[in-house]
């Protein structure tokens, strides 16, 4: 409370309690939203690895699906082993 | 308030045509505890105020609530599931408000568990709701489970309350992810608004929580004591012509008939004369 009149008075700088409510909502809800769920993601690893194995013969044991989170993005990160490209399509 | 009349009639058919079918509203808010239920009953009390029919319905299985709050609870025979379940008439589930025409309650079974009802019971159960009343105002449940998905079913409308706090806002959030996928573009209610705290920058403001959940806005209730006064009596907020309160909730049942005309109000601080402004400036004011 007393941020509200001192800090319209003075300037003191000192942020609201209301505008660190609102900054970290906003956070909060951009991270909640690139959170995704282990359901998904298995079913979302199922769908690459029969699209790359129409067109490359690939260790399926070994491919690894992950959601890599840094502070300004995140990236979907597939690593596989490509044991031979297939000579014909189909 | 509760008179001695007794009235046979009970619904009337004819007044609405064959064609004439009923619009579904739900009201959500992911949190518990921001004020659905007394927003669902205030508005059903406040659109039935206005001419319609309403029935509020509480979905809520197993903790009613709505009952106690407009103050049927004692007249409760039939309950949600029991209708749903076919095991009784519209009419005898429907308790009627003897002090508003045309708003009925239909309560929640309190012994059933939340699983009680299924997306499909919802389903031919508004499908019934909506051939005999104007409104059917759906109280939904806290959560995102089952009883959530029964509420959102046959949904034409939804109208989420959340109260200008950080975890309320956050919930509302997924709840309006979780109508869009459902194709119900919802309408936002902020509730308990104090002024003079988001004056002095220790509340977010409405348009704060408008600009993180980049919703529209169907109106604006302030904090009012009052309501919780006219919940101890079971009556309705509305009929409490002075409280702010009462004629917000008014004001968003006119806009939820189609009444353009009808600004959504900003709740404001008023200062109650010289010394009200200096000692509120200081924060000893409450």
């Amino acid at each position: 409370m007393k941020n509200g009149f001192f800090g319209k008075i003075f300037g003191t700088g000192k942020e609201s309690t209301r505008d660190i409510a609102k900054k970290r909502l906003q956070f909060a809800l951009i991270y909640d939203k690139l959170e995704v769920s282990d359901e998904i993601l298995e079913s979302l690893q199922k769908d690459i690895v029969d699209v790359i194995s129409k067109y490359f013969e690939i260790d399926k044991s070994s491919l690894k699906l992950d959601i890599e989170r840094q502070d300004d993005l995140s990236a979907l990160v597939l690593n596989t082993p490509i044991l031979s490209a297939k000579r014909k399509f189909g | 308030m509760a008179g001695s009349e007794i009235k046979i009639s009970f619904i009337s058919k004819q007044k609405r045509g064959a064609d004439l079918k009923g619009k579904v509203i739900v009201i959500t808010s992911g949190k518990g505890g921001v004020g659905k239920t007394t927003t669902t009953a205030s508005l059903g009390a406040a659109i039935a105020s206005l001419g319609k029919t309403v029935a509020v319905v509480d979905m809520d299985i197993g903790l009613r609530n709505l009952d106690v709050v407009m103050g049927l609870e004692n007249r409760i025979v039939y309950n949600v599931v029991d209708l749903a379940h076919g095991r009784c008439q519209v009419k005898q589930a429907a308790i009627r408000d003897r002090r508003i025409e045309g708003l009925f309650l239909i309560p929640a079974s309190q012994s059933d568990n939340k699983n009680a009802l299924n997306t499909d019971d919802m389903a031919r159960l508004t499908k019934k709701l909506r051939d005999e009343f104007d409104y059917i105002l759906i109280d939904c449940p806290a959560g995102i489970e089952q009883g959530f998905e029964n509420s959102v079913t046959g949904a034409d409308e939804a109208i989420v309350v959340c109260t200008p706090e950080v975890s309320a806002v956050r919930d509302a959030d997924r709840i309006i992810g979780l109508l869009y996928a459902r194709s119900i573009t919802p309408k936002l209610i902020v509730n308990r608004i104090v002024p003079y705290m988001v004056v002095n920058g220790d509340m977010l403001s409405h348009k704060d929580v408008e600009d993180v959940l980049s919703v529209e806005l169907i109106g604006l209730v302030e904090m009012d004591e009052r309501v919780i006064a006219a919940t101890n009596t079971g009556s309705y907020i509305i009929d409490d012509k002075t409280s702010k309160a009462g004629q917000a909730y008014t004001r968003i049942a006119r806009r939820i008939l189609g009444d353009p005309s009808v600004p959504i109000k900003e709740p404001v601080y008023d200062q109650k004369g010289i010394w009200g402004k200096i000692t509120s400036k200081f924060g000893i004011r409450k």
